[in-house]
């Protein structure tokens, strides 16, 4: 009997039939998906690490005289950091699992997607989205420490010349500022250095460098608008408002 | 109701694929168009016994019968058979270890004589080369396999990548690597080529 014939034959009397195309399709489907996913989720974790380098700032960092790499490791985004590792590295196994996936080296694969990642971080950061995110994140998860609640508890230490808060009223040395924990602190800012882009008005938002004299009393040696979208902040002080 | 030879010929590959969802009689004339080509690939690359080779291929055209509906159109015919095959080759012989089984291939001189008949006398000398001395088949499969492809099926890189999935530069670095393992082992052994 021809190989041929022999084939047939078995295919027949164990009656194997081809797998039907919506099976190949859906797998094609779903791979499609976990790429557009892993891409979309990466680009996300992105976006919000670049909130939070836009909102902490390394301004910081030329005045510190601790341990920078600690202070550094302070503020890295370590959730959104590692998100945007295990997604990239989904999107890679997925773009390979693709049809031509195998074509692509995997440095190739790497630059597409990581790009991709980028390209709607980006975006999705302009267009307010991470800001948006993080908000709603920050809301909804009880352990996550918000970009915000870093940014005041890094602006909350008088002792080491870092203050913040809302002026409440303000004479040509000296202003009245309430901090994010409602202290009231008189300052002194006759020698500080003072941008053109801030404001100097009753209800503004600054940051402040400078020495601390006494438990109310506060000498500024820069003052910096605070910076940061406020819509999405109900309160002064950082916390959780709306989890409550 | 076997098709005939005639209308076998008379037919692409990609007409046999269409005709055999609809009538699987005329898969077989698929079987029979790459079957001594598939054949020799498969004792090439595993250095089997025909009768292990013919087992293989009925598996592998099983395989290919299942999946014919994703045969991806954008992908020469030959490259994804070879692709099943090639596959179907390496677990057969994967599980043929498993069993106990040496890793080591005996090499039979007369199976590698025979090899090199089989080819047609225009067999360019490269070809010859890598054909009639038993090196090939001391090399590691990932080189092995590449330079049966290239020098022996006569694919080009970007079908090679197709079969055996892996980017097109890979498969330029693989038979660069395969071709300097190749020339070193046939020092060692003071083995010499002509052509």
């Amino acid at each position: 009997m021809k190989n041929a014939e022999k084939l047939l034959n078995t295919m027949k009397e164990q009656n194997i039939k081809p797998i039907p195309k919506w099976r190949f399709t859906l797998n094609r489907f779903l791979i499609g998906l976990a790429i557009i996913i892993s891409i979309g989720i990466g680009g996300l974790a992105f976006s919000i690490i670049l909130f939070s380098i836009q909102q902490l700032g390394f301004d910081l960092i030329t005045h510190m005289t601790h341990s920078t790499v600690e202070f550094l490791l302070g503020l890295l985004p370590f959730i959104w950091i590692i998100l945007l590792i295990i997604f990239l590295v989904l999107g890679m196994v997925s773009i390979k699992n693709s049809r031509k996936g195998y074509k692509l080296s995997p440095a190739r694969l790497l630059a597409y997607n990581t790009s991709f990642s980028i390209l709607f971080g980006v975006l999705f950061f302009i267009s307010g989205g991470a800001q948006w995110f993080e908000h709603v994140f920050d809301v909804n998860v009880s352990s996550y420490e918000s970009v915000r609640e870093k940014k005041v508890n890094m602006w909350s230490m008088p002792e080491k010349g870092y203050l913040s808060g809302t002026i409440e009223s303000i004479t040509d040395n000296s202003l009245i500022l309430r901090d994010f924990s409602n202290k009231r602190w008189v300052i002194d800012f006759k020698d500080a250095k003072i941008p053109a882009v801030l404001d100097m008005e009753e209800g503004s938002e600054i940051k402040l460098f400078g020495q601390m004299i006494s438990k109310t009393e506060f000498k500024a040696s820069e003052l910096k608008p605070w910076g940061g979208n406020q819509r999405f902040y109900n309160g002064r002080n950082g916390n959780k408002k709306n989890k409550d | 109701m076997a098709v005939s030879k005639g209308i076998c010929e008379s037919l692409t590959d990609k007409e046999i694929i269409s005709k055999s969802l609809e009538q699987v009689e005329y898969f077989a004339c698929l079987y029979d168009r790459y079957e001594p080509r598939f054949q020799r690939y498969i004792q090439k690359i595993s250095v089997c016994s025909r009768e292990e080779a013919n087992d293989i291929l009925q598996d592998a055209f099983i395989k290919i019968w299942k999946n014919l509906n994703n045969y991806d159109d954008g992908l020469k015919l030959s490259s994804w058979l070879y692709r099943i095959v090639h596959n179907e080759t390496i677990s057969f012989c994967r599980k043929k270890r498993s069993y106990g089984k040496s890793n080591v291939v005996e090499i039979d001189n007369s199976n590698l004589i025979n090899l090199a008949e089989e080819q047609p006398d225009e067999i360019d000398p490269e070809e010859k080369y890598f054909l009639t001395h038993q090196v090939l088949d001391q090399l590691e499969l990932k080189y092995r396999e590449v330079l049966i492809l290239k020098f022996l099926e006569k694919m080009s890189y970007d079908e090679i990548s197709d079969v055996l999935k892996i980017p097109e530069g890979t498969v330029a670095i693989r038979i660069n690597r395969a071709k300097k393992v190749f020339i070193k082992l046939a020092d060692k052994q003071n083995i010499s080529f002509i052509g």
